[in-house]
């Protein structure tokens, strides 16, 4: 009874009215204090009353939002389903909020870098090569960071249920180069080469959803780019009924008894072995996640050393939508 | 008008004085062959308005191909109104210019969506955000402007004309020099022009892009088009590296990529 009443949606919008009169009065009390009475003396009672409706509002508040996350059984009974619902609903609302800050203190960084490198280019025309190492390794974080906030932000709307497939109109040679584009730079410094094309040349649009398509694509990029010993290839196809990314490096591939957990949430060699985690780990769960979602699937097929083939290589499939298809540009 | 815009302009609005990421945009876009004029608030304009009123005059005075807008979206709501009015008033008056725009990184592809959605369907907008290096905004760009330039350099030394199809080297060998600076290689003609111009078109519009064997095939002859298409790249690497002093072997400057065509590989 207790609990319902605490839970009610009312009582919240009740409660932050609380919170909210109250920091306002024990703002204004200096203010209207003194309009209430000559003497200091006024100040303190706005001001302590302000300060016990502050704090009443947010204890209501609070025991409100405890109240509905609570199980109908009761704090003892388990809260299988319900917890994590609750934790995620918290995260997303947070995201919703400061999602967009989160870039920024990484944006800042990296101009300040760049303006490093452009002034000492210009005071002595050439960078020291130690410096420019430097220089490059903070450079080279950006693509990290930007791929583990967008993995972030994927990772939080698939704990948010499940949502409808996606079929907007999409081009996916659009989407594979602006990726290329992004880790060509990145490879290059690491001694590597990105090639992609697809057939037809002129792919034409699918009906999907373009944001998947490129979290999906980014992370296998991104693990390929890594991975790779010198060559990464990226190949857009499609038949009649279906489109296909592969993404395709020549890296000493993936031992036959990793393949197996290599779609797991967190699963990394280094956390199999137990060492040291060097990442996340989330990367191919979250594309096989949201390639299953849009009714697509994403398999991998790999030759380890001393194979002299060796290589590895990922292969996104998706519907191309609008039940029929789109007919090839 | 014709002559300044030979070379191609991008105007640059932005907001902050000089933002270190826009800067540094600039730098490369100058290093690319554009020239840049910007629209920065130096005397500090008072009003959003004022700024925007600098915005579209600049465009009538320099009449870019392309424009770079940086003003933030995003912080407070005032800021996200403006950025948007600006983009908007271009799109109405300028419905053909391509605008790139910064967003705030993790805006997200939804965000942009609705931002699209209020602008006229086939604007040549596009969105990138502030952590893109200074090359991916260059490749943007030249992306959404669209057209490859009359002149494309690969890496140091090659220079490719397309419209009075030639080919120059610069540099260290001297025979390939005339009196009016380099001269054009003569052996670099007929089909062998046109595949170099094939695989550096490709190339300036994305460098990772292959060229397929298909998409060259029409450019051979005889019963096997693909070792009369060996051939005759063989050719043009024989005679760039004659000119450049040096011999370009398999992995160099055009690469056959495992049997599907052949990409271009400039080095800097
Ligand atoms: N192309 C590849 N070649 C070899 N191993 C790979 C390749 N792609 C993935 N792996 C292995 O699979 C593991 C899991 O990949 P996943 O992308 O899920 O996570 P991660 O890359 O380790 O971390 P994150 O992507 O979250 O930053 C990697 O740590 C790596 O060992
Ligand atoms: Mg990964």
């Amino acid at each position: 009874m207790l609990r319902r009443w605490l839970a009610s949606g009312r009582l919240r919008v009740a409660a932050a009215a609380l919170a909210a009169a109250g920091t306002l009065s024990a703002a204004l009390a200096p203010l209207l204090g003194e309009a209430v009475s000559e003497s200091l003396w006024g100040i303190e009672p706005m001001a302590y009353a302000g300060g016990v409706a502050l704090i009443a509002g947010l204890g209501l508040l609070t025991a409100s939002y405890a109240a509905r996350g609570m199980p109908a059984g009761g704090p003892a009974a388990s809260g299988e389903g319900q917890a994590p619902e609750r934790w995620s609903e918290i995260t997303q609302r947070y995201f919703e909020v400061f999602h967009h800050d989160l870039g920024r203190p990484l944006s800042r960084i990296v101009g300040k870098e760049r303006e490093l490198r452009a002034a000492l280019q210009e005071r002595s025309g050439e960078i020291d090569p130690a410096v420019a190492d430097l220089l490059d390794e903070i450079e080279r974080q950006a693509p990290n960071f930007r791929l583990m906030m967008s993995n972030l932000q994927a990772l939080i709307q698939l704990e948010g249920g499940p949502t409808t497939v996606r079929e907007d109109a999409v081009e996916p040679a659009e989407v594979v180069r602006r990726i290329v584009e992004r880790y060509h730079g990145v490879a290059v410094e690491a001694g590597k080469q990105i090639t992609w094309w697809s057939e037809p040349a002129e792919f034409g649009i699918v009906y999907s959803d373009g944001s998947a398509i490129e979290h999906i694509v980014t992370n296998l990029i991104d693990n390929a780019v890594r991975f790779a010993a010198g060559e990464v290839e990226v190949k857009l196809t499609r038949n009649p009924t279906h489109f296909f990314v592969r993404v395709w490096d020549d890296g000493l591939g993936i031992p036959a008894q990793y393949v197996a957990h290599l779609f797991d949430r967190g699963w990394t060699p280094e956390a199999a072995r137990r060492d040291e985690k060097v990442s996340s780990g989330l990367g191919l769960f979250i594309a096989q996640t949201l390639a299953a979602r849009q009714r697509g699937g994403l398999t991998v097929e790999s030759v380890t050393v001393p194979d002299p083939d060796h290589h590895t290589g990922f292969l996104l499939s998706l519907p191309l939508g609008r039940s029929t298809g789109a007919p090839p540009a | 008008m014709a002559d300044a815009r030979a070379e191609g302009s991008i105007l640059i609005v932005d907001d902050e004085v000089a933002s270190p990421i826009v800067s540094a945009v600039r730098r490369r876009l100058e290093a690319d062959g554009w020239r840049t004029v910007a629209v920065e608030p130096e005397g500090g304009w008072r009003s959003g308005d004022e700024f925007e009123a600098a915005a579209l005059y600049a465009i009538e005075e320099a009449k870019p191909d392309g424009v770079l807008l940086d003003v933030r979206f995003g912080d407070a709501r005032d800021d996200l109104f403006k950025g948007l009015d600006i983009l908007r008033k271009i799109v109405t008056a300028h419905p053909t210019l391509p605008v790139l725009m910064f967003t705030q990184y993790a805006q997200g592809p939804d965000r942009e969506t609705a931002v699209r959605s209020t602008l006229r369907w086939d604007a040549p907008v596009d969105f990138i955000d502030k952590l893109a290096s200074p090359e991916e905004v260059v490749l943007r760009l030249r992306r959404l402007i669209g057209t490859a330039p009359e002149v494309i350099r690969m890496g140091g030394r090659i220079t490719l004309n397309v419209s009075a199809k030639t080919v120059t080297v610069t540099g260290k060998s001297v025979e390939v020099s005339g009196p009016s600076g380099p001269a054009a290689l003569a052996d670099i003609h007929g089909m062998r022009f046109e595949i170099l111009r094939e695989l550096a078109v490709a190339w300036y519009k994305s460098p990772g892009r292959l060229v397929p064997f298909s998409a060259l095939e029409r450019y051979s002859e005889g019963e096997d088009a693909r070792a009369s298409l060996r051939v005759r790249v063989r050719e043009i690497k024989d005679v760039l590296g004659k000119a450049l002093g040096e011999h370009l072997g398999a992995g160099d400057l055009i690469i056959n990529v495992r049997d599907q065509g052949y990409r271009l590989m400039p080095k800097e």
